[in-house]
């Protein structure tokens, strides 16, 4: 009797399994990424043929989104897993995919994409103590900043598609192909915008701009936290403050997750302003994809700057 | 009947093992090979990614020679120059590419290694009394919640908790294995730190259906709380109801298998079947001896998670625990351990704000009705001899909010009936001993008033500052003060299950 009704229930929930994977089979390919800047671009890599979908927010700290239990069926779901790399997502990404129970995007697996592949880490620690800091350990990782490091994210990700549905490689490649196309022109038009950005010496709360100031020839100075994310000590505060005055630097910047509070004090200090600025696409409202998150920073520095009577001649 | 019923029970339980076994053969007979073909085929993958990636490095060197490489192109890499300067640079670059290779390797053996990590926890307090019943028949002191010399003394005290090494690591394609070891001096050791197992224990990586095993010792899926270790509790102390009800950790020696289920929303179930739960429980159980089926503990678990938006979540969970015969197999008599427990947890955490702001609020509550009498080892018998229940009633609810990213205030109410006493304690309403029921139908219970402070100094290095004002059942109540100062070292792991 109960043999009966359990092989019938294991019949019907193998069913139910066969005809899921069935309805799977026809539908578009579900990527999930940690950030929505590499939603963005893999959306644009994908085409017609993906659902993408990202974890964090814009306006989130990515250092420290939370570990949402709804996070667990997406990544369950998932065919492939972008996430940023360098340990930009320790602290949250690794026990989701644990939870997930879904080995094809575990990390060394074909499904799981790091884009930070093709990257030069810069700031790497010299040795691995974390006297240093915490959320730096493998380098800077906010290359999304630099648009040539949007580059590089763009064709991470067009490989790693190929890798997974090499079926699709010739669509990916041509996506990849626009995308690069379209990137090259703005990236010619923001250098040629940014050039009064040329020397301007700035600070941030976090480590966030590293790879945009190289980019665009910015000064930075230093920033609020003490090192990537510890907070900073008073001390460490008079004294970045008396380096903005030695050398004149004006610009705060502050990233959306972070408190006002203590920028807007040292602005008054030293006589300069703050201006928010999103790491991430959507983290400000205007921001909506990869290419305006580049382009707002850009134009939001510039105002700054002419404000400020800090921003060179062209 | 009851016989009868357990053993049918127990026949499905069998035929289902070999249901999902027999499932599985066809499974991996569908795809032969599955694990180690595409092992094979993975690690070809990454040598074709590595390849790609040294042909992207000779690109860029063109391009920093001033080439111009069509973006993203896939042609063959441009013809070198004869410049002297240019071919010196490539091979520079062609040494980094190697290194970077190797350094590539080197990670990947690296996987194999285990990830390692320790927490230190340290506490000073001092407690203004002991609060324990002296039964006067040479047993000991007893605290109130049942346990043998196990309350702390009175007094000031400065004890290093825990030193608790955490080891984990893949085992191969199909499991991974931790083990917590500590080290820990005990007020109720002495002075010495013993080292012990914690846990340790097999799990699958790999099983289909979202089905996953584990086994050996581990903290078993009951409540949220009762599976934390020490350090990783919000609070300095383990709320007092589930210290008193479950005894310590969720420890057990068993099997668990879980399961993921595939709706679009979060849903949990776990089932468990173990020697015992609880690291000092005092059921007539232990590790040591062995028992009937029917003195096995069984353990089930639902859990399940809602967003209510982007700002506002809730999750919640429903447990049990039952063990039929709470005794071991020299024992001929019948008392059984059941617990029921409910769960959860409320949070505001503002999505761009929320790591310097947001709100908890959590709880647990368990109700015990089973025939196990904690403090005798026996069945739990009224005043007349009769068997009886224990309807025993306790949980937590607690507040914290996030001031900043460093300062956490929180509240700890905590409140339990005492599963049985000592009989020397008198009801004082109704002059009968206090196992009985009084008067109003009251048992005698405890309460804990807890405010706390937590500083975070780091992500790595926690201070907490706690006061507990308990009152106990008629006797004195006492005041506690706690400093608490934990750090980690190493790959701290941020697990699921140790999520805030
Ligand atoms: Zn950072």
């Amino acid at each position: 009797m109960i043999s009966q009704w359990l092989s019938r229930f294991c019949g019907l929930m193998l069913g139910v399994v066969l005809l899921a994977g069935e309805a799977h089979a026809e539908e578009k390919i579900y990527i999930v990424t940690s950030l929505p800047d590499l939603a963005d671009i893999a959306a644009r890599i994908g085409g017609d043929l993906v659902t993408v979908e990202s974890l964090a927010k814009g306006i989130e700290d990515p250092h420290g989104v939370p570990i949402k239990p709804s996070f667990v069926p997406k990544l369950n779901r998932a065919q492939v897993l972008i996430v940023m790399g360098l340990e930009y997502e320790h602290s949250w990404i690794p026990a989701l995919v644990t939870e997930s129970r879904n080995s094809k995007i575990v990390k060394g697996n074909s499904g799981y994409i790091d884009v930070s592949l093709k990257v030069t880490p810069k700031e790497v620690p010299t040795d691995l103590s974390r006297a240093k800091g915490e959320l730096h350990p493998a380098g800077n990782p906010h290359f999304n900043l630099d648009p040539e490091g949007g580059r590089l994210i763009a064709q991470t990700i067009a490989e790693g598609l190929t890798l997974n549905f090499p079926q699709h490689r010739a669509t990916f490649e041509a996506n990849l192909k626009v995308f690069l196309a379209q990137l090259n022109a703005k990236i010619r038009d923001w250098e040629i915008l940014a050039r009064p950005l040329h020397g301007v010496k700035f600070i941030s709360y976090h480590q966030d701009f590293t790879y945009f100031a190289d980019r665009f020839g910015m000064d930075y100075v230093g920033t609020i936290e003490l090192k990537p994310g510890i907070e900073p000590t008073a001390s460490h505060l008079v004294e970045l403050m008396q380096n903005m005055k030695t050398v004149g630097a004006k610009i705060v910047l502050r990233e959306p997750h972070f408190s006002e509070k203590v920028p807007n004090q040292i602005a008054a200090q030293v006589g300069g302003l703050v201006v928010k600025l999103p790491i991430m696409v959507g983290g400000s409202p205007e921001v909506k994809t990869y290419f305006d998150l580049i382009e707002y920073n850009i134009r939001e520095l510039l105002k700054a700057a002419q404000v400020a009577g800090v921003a060179g001649k062209v | 009947m009851r016989t009868q019923l357990q053993l049918r029970v127990l026949i499905g339980l069998i035929i289902l093992a070999f249901g999902i076994v027999g499932g599985l053969g066809p499974v991996f007979a569908q795809n032969p090979g599955v694990p180690a073909a595409s092992e094979v085929e993975n690690l070809k993958k990454q040598m074709a990614l590595m390849e790609e990636q040294l042909r992207q490095l000779r690109l860029q060197v063109d391009k920093m020679a001033g080439q111009p490489v069509a973006p993203g192109s896939a042609g063959p890499p441009a013809a070198s120059t004869a410049d002297p300067a240019l071919e010196k640079r490539l091979g520079e670059v062609e040494n980094k590419a190697d290194a970077a290779l190797t350094a590539t390797k080197k990670s990947f053996a690296s996987q194999f290694n285990p990830s390692l990590s320790l927490a230190i926890d340290t506490i000073g307090s001092y407690k203004s009394n002991a609060q324990g019943f002296n039964p006067g028949d040479g047993t000991g002191t007893r605290d109130a919640g049942g346990r043998v010399n196990n309350s702390r003394p009175a007094g000031a005290d400065f004890n290093l908790r825990t030193a608790e090494l955490f080891i984990s690591a893949d085992v191969d394609p199909f499991t991974r294995a931790y083990a917590v070891i500590n080290a820990s001096a005990d007020a109720a050791n002495g002075d010495e730190a013993t080292m012990g197992v914690e846990e340790a224990a097999i799990v699958t990586t790999r099983l289909p259906y979202n089905l996953t095993v584990r086994g050996g010792r581990f903290f078993a899926d009951f409540g949220t709380l009762p599976h934390r270790h020490d350090h990783d509790l919000p609070f300095v102390d383990r709320p007092p109801s589930i210290d008193t009800f479950i005894g310590g950790e969720s420890q057990t020696n068993g099997v668990e298998v879980s399961w993921l289920a595939p709706t679009p929303f979060y849903l949990r179930a776990s089932g468990t079947i173990g020697n015992k739960l609880g690291a000092d429980s005092r059921e007539g159980v232990t590790n040591v001896n062995s028992r009937p089926i029917k003195g096995l503990t069984y353990l089930g678990r639902l859990q399940t998670y809602f967003d209510l938006n982007d700002d506002h979540n809730l999750e919640l969970g429903g447990s049990i625990v039952e063990t039929p015969n709470a005794e071991d197999i020299t024992n001929s008599g019948r008392f059984e351990r059941r617990l029921v427990g409910m769960d959860f947890r409320y949070r505001w955490y503002p999505l761009g704000s929320g790591v310097r702001q947001s709100l908890t609020i959590a709880g647990e509550l368990l109700h015990d009705i089973g025939e196990a009498d904690p403090v005798n080892g026996g069945r739990r018998t009224d005043v007349f001899g009769n068997p009886v229940r224990q309807g025993a009633w306790g949980g937590y609810v607690y507040a914290e909010y996030r001031l900043s990213k460093q300062w956490r205030p929180g509240f700890r109410f905590d409140y339990f009936q005492l599963q049985s006493e000592p009989l020397l304690v008198t009801n004082p309403l109704t002059g009968l001993p206090a196992s009985t029921l009084n008067a109003t139908g009251h048992r005698t219970d405890n309460r804990t008033w807890s405010p706390y402070l937590t500083w975070f100094p780091s992500e790595f290095q926690r201070l907490r500052l706690q006061y507990n004002r308990s009152v106990r059942g008629n006797a004195q109540s006492a005041d506690e003060f706690f400093l608490q100062w934990t750090v980690f070292l190493g790959s701290h792991s941020h697990g699921f299950s140790e999520r805030e």
